[in-house]
């Protein structure tokens, strides 16, 4: 079992997972206690039209990827508090335009470096130490965020009205909410994969809402059951050479499975 | 960050049991809400037309009306989550509660305690604060209980308590008691009487008009505009609310003959 880790490749995506099993479910829990946990999804299928149009010009995808996602969040955000159309309906348009523009971009850049595959699915091997360091930093300041407006998102997720009328500044923490997914969606991209993203999301966060008694425990335990599924998942991968997000979901959807029978 | 704006501080020495109540204990009456002629559309309907009505510190009002009335509509412009379409309010309280139907109330996917909605009203962690508003409504007991585990009657009785936490001077309910059996709305009247008494002002949209004339200090029938705003001694509910009247007399008719049956 020790071996994995004579394989540099592993330590850096045990190491990136650990991140995502960390602050993945964090956000996770407020976006499923407010009815939006879609929005990983919608932003994923985003950042996967940025990762495209990185690899047709050549450049870092992620980078790319992470100003297309946080506009794509944006609008997203400003089309539910506007309410131009529905949220359901605005979640559903980014999604599939976002990928129809991923999947023609990765097209043209058929022949270039096409490890699209890798940010659809997730992969083990294509994580660079650069890739690991972003994801730390953007993880801590993601962290920061949510922790520094920890009671104002709690309330506004649980009942927004109160948290207006308790003169929290509701529009902008949203917002901020908002563009702080589609900061990790980025970041989980090389190994959770972006066409799995909000399985992750929200799997850990409904099975350890089978046993919690709190939020805050809700967060704790969600955050237990993603790193098992994450790491179970990557050791998957890593024995069974399938792609890591596919094996992380399915070690996700197996807890998740337990807990339903467990605590029906 | 984006931080709450400040609330009222107390000094530590006063955070007793009835620390909870202190900001309210003055007597004079002081203009809190101030509504002057307000109209509200919604889309091509008039929901509100011309309403004005003034809220002095220690009133519970009882807001009545026939469905479709505007009484939710009136309350979100009061709390400030509407802006009305003519007409100003003016605000003078420094804290108001929203207390809104039972069922859209944290019954989300994902577990919150009851301690944690109670301190959603303190903005911070303030676990004496909170321990007061909690045995002020009786609900100490279930402190560490999932929210939604509760039963309705308790979920309202909680809901205050977030209010108390969050020192609240004015709070507004609507339709608190839908869907809650009679002995715990009995409950919870009485509740809503002692904060009234120990100073907080009460603003609640009822369908119960028996018992919001029994209960509060001041009616206003409400459709789209002010029809009646008085002592409840001198509604007249046959003449205002015809509908309703003429429903409630069937009804007891109805028992009579039963009765005599």
């Amino acid at each position: 079992m020790l071996e994995i880790l004579q394989y540099s490749f592993m330590v850096r995506a045990l190491l990136a997972g650990l991140v995502v099993a960390v602050t993945v479910p964090l956000l996770g829990s407020f976006l499923v206690a407010r009815r939006y946990s879609l929005i990983a999804d919608s932003l994923a299928h985003v950042s996967l039209a940025g990762v495209g149009a990185g690899l047709l010009f050549g450049l870092t995808p992620v980078f790319v990827a992470v100003p297309v996602t946080i506009l794509g969040a944006i609008l997203l955000e400003w089309l539910r508090q506007n309410r131009r159309i529905s949220g359901e309906v605005s979640l559903a348009i980014l999604m599939s335009g976002g990928l129809a523009i991923a999947v023609v971009l990765a097209n043209f850049a058929r022949g270039a470096n096409t490890d699209f595959t890798s940010y659809l699915f997730g992969s083990i091997t294509t994580t660079a130490w650069s890739d690991v360091w972003t994801l730390i930093i953007v993880a801590a300041l993601v962290m920061m965020c949510v922790l520094g407006n920890f009671r104002a998102l709690l309330h506004i997720a649980f009942d927004e009205d109160s948290a207006r009328i308790a003169g929290y500044k509701v529009a902008a923490l949203n917002y901020l909410l908002a563009a702080l997914t589609a900061l990790i969606v980025v970041l989980s991209l090389r190994i959770v994969g972006g066409l799995l993203m909000s399985a992750l999301l929200v799997m850990p966060v409904i099975t350890a809402s089978r046993f919690a008694r709190s939020f805050v425990q809700t967060i704790g335990y969600a955050i237990g059951f993603a790193l098992i599924a994450v790491f179970a998942g990557l050791v998957i991968a890593f024995y069974g050479g399938v792609a890591a997000g596919g094996a992380i979901v399915l070690s996700a959807l197996v807890l998740l499975i337990g807990a339903m029978i467990l605590k029906g | 960050m984006l931080h709450k704006r400040k609330a009222k501080t107390i000094s530590p020495s006063s955070r007793t049991t009835s620390a909870v109540f202190e900001p309210h204990l003055h007597a004079d009456k002081q203009l809190l809400i101030d509504v002057d002629t307000v109209s509200v559309r919604l889309g091509n309907e008039k929901a509100l037309e011309g309403v004005s009505f003034c809220v002095h510190t220690g009133e519970f009002i009882g807001l009545i009306g026939p469905n479709g009335a505007g009484k939710t509509t009136l309350l979100r412009v009061v709390l400030g989550l509407l802006r009305p379409t003519s007409g100003r309010v003016k605000r003078t309280y420094t804290t108001i509660g929203y207390i809104p139907q039972r069922a859209a109330q944290y019954n989300a996917t994902v577990p919150i305690s009851v301690r944690e909605v109670v301190e959603l009203g303190t903005g911070r962690r303030d676990t004496a604060r909170v321990d007061d508003a909690l045995r002020a409504v009786q609900m100490q007991n279930v402190a560490d209980k999932r929210f939604n585990e509760l039963s309705g009657g308790q979920q309202q009785r909680v809901a205050i308590a977030k209010a108390l936490a969050a020192h609240t001077e004015v709070l507004i309910l609507d339709e608190p008691t839908t869907g809650i059996d009679e002995r715990s709305q009995t409950e919870f009247y009485a509740l809503l009487r002692d904060l009234q008494q120990r100073g907080i002002t009460i603003i609640m949209v009822s369908h119960e008009v028996d018992t919001v004339l029994s209960l509060v200090t001041r009616v206003i029938c409400l459709n789209r505009s002010i029809l009646y705003d008085g002592l409840p001694q001198h509604f007249e509910a046959d003449k205002y609310l015809p509908a309703y009247y003429k429903a409630r007399h069937l009804q007891l008719h109805h028992h009579h003959e039963e009765h005599h049956a």
